[in-house]
């Protein structure tokens, strides 16, 4: 008979886990929404910075193609940014981002340079021997703002003018839903002219340029990267949260089910120990009449 | 009358200042830029200083570390990745960044070779932080 004694033991160990879980879960829902507010203060300014490129892109007409940002890298090789998380205990999030890339390398028929956030990511192309060039902590994830996000899109611009690389590829979780978060691969160099939105307004050739299109267009380029590096990296974080937030909820849920079952386990031993008990007194009471 | 020119300062943080103005004043890239009501649509680059504005909530100043100025539909939007009203400009900061700007200076100077980029940046920086020193003091 399974003793009892252990039966409470293992009640009592499941609702501790279950307290950790629980608040575990609530951590990861307060980062979350701090994540998701900072997505939406960056939003008019990532939105008025590239509504400026469309604008501009649009004055230059087509010289905008023969600009270097916008022209395929002197190199052979394809440099990528992986976005995983630093810690685990957030579900499939990071085997569901490695598999993906591997299977994005897959499909390439050249050799991939890595950058890395999150120490899942680097432990993983290390243990494969990866080129892992650099794996990025300076700042932590967590702590990323704008500053270090531009830092690390000028990195990367860098490397791409280096002429080491022909391309230079994001690779993070897309957030669509608080329980959907997908893989996905977004090239950010060279700069591909039908990526900027359609412009609407003709009155393009009126507006004054100060000091002329091609001095802005370039000034503009580089803060354009930058917000799409920010912009990337918190939607990585937003998805790691709702995605930890989402496995700490089920593993709560978990807990309260083996709970149930066990209580009930449980409460039927003690009644059969106290009903054979009670048969026992009452059998020896008999024998002594 | 024509009203004011609604001057909206963005940064990747926050929308730092959302006010009437009947005059703003930026620094653009060739020098000081200045813009009143109905100005024509207009796309300027900026460089690192003071951009201040007067109108009917009143005056202010603030410092801009670069970006753009984009006027439309009566609308001043300015784009810039970082900035400080004056009277929250960390003088603190601004000197030790001054510093290490400096120091940075000095070494690309001595290593020949080293990156024209670098030390363009590290110029870059030393100007941005000398002035928001003197703006601060300024005031």
């Amino acid at each position: 008979m399974a003793g009892i004694k252990e039966l409470r033991g293992r009640i009592s160990s499941i609702g501790n886990i279950k307290q950790i879980t629980r608040a575990m879960e609530m951590v990861a829902t307060t980062k979350l929404r701090r994540f998701q507010d900072r997505a939406i203060s960056s939003r008019p300014y990532t939105e008025d910075i590239s509504g400026l490129v469309g604008r501009l892109a649009a004055v230059l007409g087509s010289s905008v193609t023969e600009r270097p940002l916008f022209q395929a890298g002197a190199g052979e090789r394809t440099l990528c940014l992986l976005i995983t998380s630093d810690r685990g205990l957030c579900g499939a999030y990071n085997s569901n981002m490695l598999r993906f890339m591997e299977q994005w390398k897959d499909g390439l028929d050249h050799d991939v340079d890595f950058f890395v956030y999150g120490r899942k990511g680097a432990t993983y192309l290390k243990n494969r021997e990866y080129n892992l060039e650099r794996f990025l902590t300076d700042p932590q994830l967590e702590a990323i703002d704008f500053t270090n996000a531009a830092v690390t899109a000028r990195m990367l611009t860098t490397e791409f003018l280096s002429g080491k690389y022909k391309d230079v590829v994001l690779i993070f979780s897309a957030f669509e839903s608080m329980a959907r978060y997908v893989p996905t691969a977004i090239p950010l160099l060279p700069i591909s002219a039908d990526s900027f939105e359609a412009v609407e307004d003709s009155g393009g050739s009126g507006v004054i340029l100060e000091p002329d299109a091609e001095t802005i267009f370039d000034s503009l380029i580089p803060r354009y990267l930058e917000t799409r590096v920010y912009n990337t990296l918190v939607e990585a974080l937003t998805s790691e949260y709702a995605s930890r937030r989402f496995a700490m909820k089920n593993a709560t849920d978990a807990a309260t089910d083996m709970q149930k079952v066990l209580r009930g386990v449980y409460n039927r031993k003690r009644q059969e120990g106290i009903t054979t008990d009670l048969l026992d007194i009452v059998g020896g009471a008999e024998a002594l009449r | 009358m024509a009203g004011a020119i609604s001057l909206r300062v963005i940064t990747p943080e926050n929308i730092l200042v959302d006010t009437p103005a009947d005059s703003v004043r930026f620094p653009g890239l060739d020098g000081s830029i200045g813009v009143r009501p109905r100005h024509a649509p207009m796309v300027a680059a900026l460089d690192a200083g003071s951009l201040s504005w007067a109108g009917p909530d009143g005056p202010g100043e603030m410092f801009v570390a670069g970006g753009f100025a984009e006027v439309r539909n009566n609308t001043l939007r300015i784009v810039t990745q970082a900035g400080e009203l004056v009277g929250d400009i960390d003088v603190e900061r601004a000197e030790a960044s001054a510093k290490r700007a400096r120091e940075r200076l000095r070494v690309t100077g001595t290593a020949a070779k080293a990156g024209e980029l670098d030390s363009l940046r590290a110029q870059a920086a030393l100007r941005r932080a000398l002035q928001r020193m003197r703006m601060a003091q300024t005031r």
